[in-house]
């Protein structure tokens, strides 16, 4: 398992997305495959960043996991803030409407819970932890 | 790729040519770059995406926030855009509200 510790601040989306396009790259996904998974992975932390502690004054990191085993990747995703379970949350109602009509909340857990096959969340401590998840499939296998 | 963008009106067309990743962390800069494009009251804006790798939903809040500064009669082109890239713009139902090609399309942007 590998991990990876970052300052919970914007600038963590950077060396973040190098971590889960390696991870998914060393479990055999392509380059469209290993861009959704950082483009869920991304949404959340980006979530976690603004909302678990910009927004409430703190500070705090993000941490990171990535595991491999012969049928799936699983990457988390952990914060220290508040208690907030994302994967409740419904998709946005207006996404067919025009944009100038549009709300902007709640695109980034649409794209997060789109592009991976399983997000799932659970409070371990005082820790929110997301996890994704990306079969790996016969095809995809190194 | 750092991220890098980057505004030319020409033509009553705001060309505004995006490069590397997109993400919350750099989508001020897009969205700098759209404030001055509504500035000059232009007829079109077009996104040059060639080079972009990759956008978050940071980068598509700025799309909402051009069509609501700008206003509806402003069209705007999604040039170039990369397969995943594409691909967010339309799980998100963006596709409605932008022209999507392959590549510029002098004729029918600056018309």
């Amino acid at each position: 398992m590998k991990t990876l510790a970052l300052p919970g601040t914007l600038d963590a989306l950077e060396p973040l997305g190098e971590f889960v396009r390696a991870a998914a790259a060393e479990a055999g996904f392509d380059a469209m495959a290993a861009g959704r998974l950082h483009l869920a992975v991304d949404e959340m932390a980006t979530n976690s960043v603004t909302h678990a502690y910009e927004e409430q004054g703190r500070e705090g990191q993000i941490y990171l996991e990535a595991e491999i085993d012969d049928n799936e990747l699983r990457v988390a995703l952990e914060d220290t803030g508040p208690a907030y379970d994302p994967t409740t949350r419904a998709d946005p109602a207006d996404l067919d409407r025009p944009l100038e009509e549009r709300g902007i909340g709640g695109l980034g857990i649409f794209l997060a819970r789109k592009n991976v096959d399983a997000l799932l969340y659970e409070r371990r401590g005082d820790r929110n932890r997301l996890t994704f998840v990306l079969h790996r499939r016969p095809a995809s296998r190194t | 790729m750092a991220f890098s963008s980057q505004l030319e009106v020409a033509n009553n067309v705001a060309k505004i040519t995006l490069a590397g990743r997109l993400d919350a962390s750099t989508a001020a800069g897009f969205r700098n770059l759209v404030d001055q494009a509504a500035a000059q009251k232009v007829k079109s804006v077009a996104l040059l995406l060639d080079h972009l790798e990759y956008m978050a939903s940071a980068g598509l809040r700025v799309i909402v926030f051009a069509r609501q500064k700008m206003g509806v009669a402003v069209k705007i082109y999604v040039v170039g855009a990369q397969p995943l890239v594409k691909e967010t713009i339309e799980v998100s139902g963006f596709s409605q509200a932008v022209v999507l090609l392959p590549a510029y399309d002098a004729a029918l942007i600056e018309k």
